[in-house]
């Protein structure tokens, strides 16, 4: 058991020739909630994929709670995981995307057991109980039969936290998880976010809502052009920016 | 309240001269058709429809209908199956899987299928015996004389599967395309791999997209089969044309054949629409009405138009 859960030291990505991470280092202690902010292209996303794996970064350190992500280290050499662990490891990272991603062909309650029973190895009755505890959680337990299609974006996305939750994950990651939805159904997203941050879950959230960030995040993070700009407190960072141009970014999203 | 006039107007609806006009054709069209199909000349129906009672039913060509059906359904399972092993090779990332997938579609589908059932046929000429061993190494296992693999019956259906699976491979890789990216990126995060995430989450809902087109292909295959004929297998076809080569009805007996084409491939379409409807499960937000639905609700339609005097009676009372 390390305190720090996420670790990332001089992690570069490129896409072809265009580079979107250029050596970020980060640091999330367990438990803690961390919002990353910056303007869109700066790599926020990026990371956090790299984080799940989801993308494979090309240089740098990262560590997920102390283990190499993609990679072991053994006699001094990096010897790259088989697809088998590298699944293993995802299964331990909960992770939400803007565009909700439900499983449109399975129901709620399917959508939540899936992981679970395909992945985990769970009993059906088992992992049913634990979904209708968690839509209860989200507050969704009236809708275990009905389909994506028929929720609206707000619920799906609780679903979708539902979902990743499921699994017991370790670490949540958040791809801005309310910028797909119409603005009055943004708080009840954020609602079970902030009950998820109080109950110890360490999170990493990519975000717009500096609201958010001020009231739940432990540390914020800054990207802008693929490098770290500024981090710290968010009450700090985010009320008395130093550098210029998180300045000019506040200015634009508040 | 409106603009241009007030509620107590009578509303008179456009008059559509051509759509009255073009009906009216159409209708007199029906007429000599319906009077041609019917007609008999000489004493004796135009369209042989003594032959057609004569035949129907009769046991040859019933035998030769089962024949049809076995081919197409072995065929479209070779088709289905080995199609969507060769989409899910072209969509590899190994350029050793993905091209020999895509050289499988170009070649299968580039010649005639008729040439490839002929091919089939005479593969004998090619190879006198087929063994099972190990790769360039002489002695074998188990040896079989071609000829007695290779009867017309198999030959066909090796040479329809075999050119089917490379046009379901298009559209099983179609179907797989069509899935959203996100739905992978799910899967992948709740820590499927690969052949989890594509047998649980993309092919059920690539289904949706590939059916359309896969009933498409099961008529055609279904009508294909007849080609069969031409290497003695005794289909459908083939049965007919045995039946009218002694009696010489050929048009009552092409009639005959086409009339269980005709009812085969109607049983067929009203199959696939309740696949299609259960596969649009969570794609629709309502599925269709099935046609009995839709007859129901078309009769509560005219009910409602003309409400019945005990549902009058009903709402006076209240």
């Amino acid at each position: 058991m390390t305190e720090v859960m996420v670790e990332a030291r001089g992690v570069r990505k490129s896409y072809g020739s265009i580079e979107v991470l250029k050596g970020v280092d980060l640091t999330v202690a367990r438990g803690e909630v961390t919002c990353l902010i910056g303007p869109s292209g700066s790599g926020k996303s990026t990371l956090l994929r790299c984080i799940n794996h989801l993308e494979k970064h090309d240089a740098g350190v990262l560590r997920v709670d102390g283990q190499l992500v993609g990679y072991e280290a053994r006699d001094g050499k990096l010897y790259e995981r088989s697809d088998k662990q590298i699944c293993a490891e995802r299964a331990n990272i909960g992770m939400v995307f803007q565009r909700f991603n439900l499983f449109a062909h399975l129901n709620v309650l399917d959508n939540i057991t899936i992981g679970q029973v395909k992945v985990r190895g769970v009993d059906l009755q088992v992992a049913r109980t634990k979904a209708r505890e968690l839509l209860t959680r989200v507050g969704l337990e009236n809708k275990e039969e009905n389909y994506p299609s028929q929720l609206s974006g707000g619920q799906q996305q609780r679903v979708a936290i539902a979902r990743a939750l499921a699994m017991e994950p370790k670490l949540m990651l958040f791809d801005e998880p309310t910028s797909a939805l119409d603005p009055e159904l943004v708080g009840e997203v954020l609602d079970v976010m902030k009950d998820l941050a109080k109950s110890g879950m360490t999170m990493i959230v990519v975000t717009h809502e500096m609201n958010f960030a001020r009231e739940v995040a432990n540390t914020v993070y800054f990207l802008d052009g693929g490098v770290i700009e500024e981090s710290g407190d968010p009450r700090q960072v985010l009320t008395s920016p130093t550098t210029e141009r998180l300045k000019s970014f506040l200015s634009k999203v508040l | 309240m409106s603009t241009n006039g007030d509620d107590s107007m009578e509303v008179v609806p456009v008059r559509h001269i051509g759509r009255w006009f073009g009906g009216a054709v159409m209708l007199v069209l029906l007429a000599m058709f319906i009077h041609t199909l019917l007609s008999k000349p000489d004493g004796k129906w135009r369209f042989s429809w003594n032959v057609v009672g004569q035949y129907f039913f009769s046991t040859e060509l019933l035998h030769g209908l089962l024949v049809t059906i076995e081919l197409t359904v072995i065929s479209m399972t070779i088709g289905i199956v080995l199609g969507v092993i060769i989409a899910i090779l072209r969509l590899s990332p190994s350029r050793l899987l993905s091209t020999p997938a895509w050289t499988y579609t170009w070649f299968f589908r580039g010649t005639p299928v008729y040439v490839q059932l002929l091919f089939w046929f005479n593969i004998a000429a090619l190879y006198q015996h087929f063994s099972i061993g190990v790769p360039f190494w002489s002695h074998a296992f188990l040896t079989i004389n071609s000829n007695s693999i290779f009867t017309p019956f198999t030959a066909a259906f090796v040479a329809f599967g075999l050119n089917e699976a490379a046009y379901m491979s298009e559209i099983a890789r179609a179907g797989l395309i069509a899935v959203d990216e996100g739905q992978i990126e799910a899967a992948t995060s709740l820590g499927m791999t690969r052949g989890q995430s594509l047998r649980l989450v993309i092919l059920p809902q690539a289904m949706r997209v590939v059916i359309p087109p896969t009933g498409n292909e099961v008529i055609s295959m279904l009508k294909t089969t007849s080609l069969a004929a031409a290497i003695s297998v005794q289909e459908l076809l083939g049965a007919a044309v045995n039946i009218y080569s002694v009696t010489y009805e050929v048009m009552g007996m092409l009639i005959t054949a086409s009339l269980w084409y005709l009812t085969v491939t109607t049983v067929l379409s009203i199959g696939q629409f309740y696949l299609e409807r259960h596969f649009a499960k969570g794609a629709l937000r309502t599925p269709p009405p099935t046609p009995i639905q839709r007859i129901r609700s078309d009769l509560r339609g005219i009910a409602e138009k003309f409400p019945s005097s005990h549902r009058r009676t009903n709402e006076m009372s209240r």
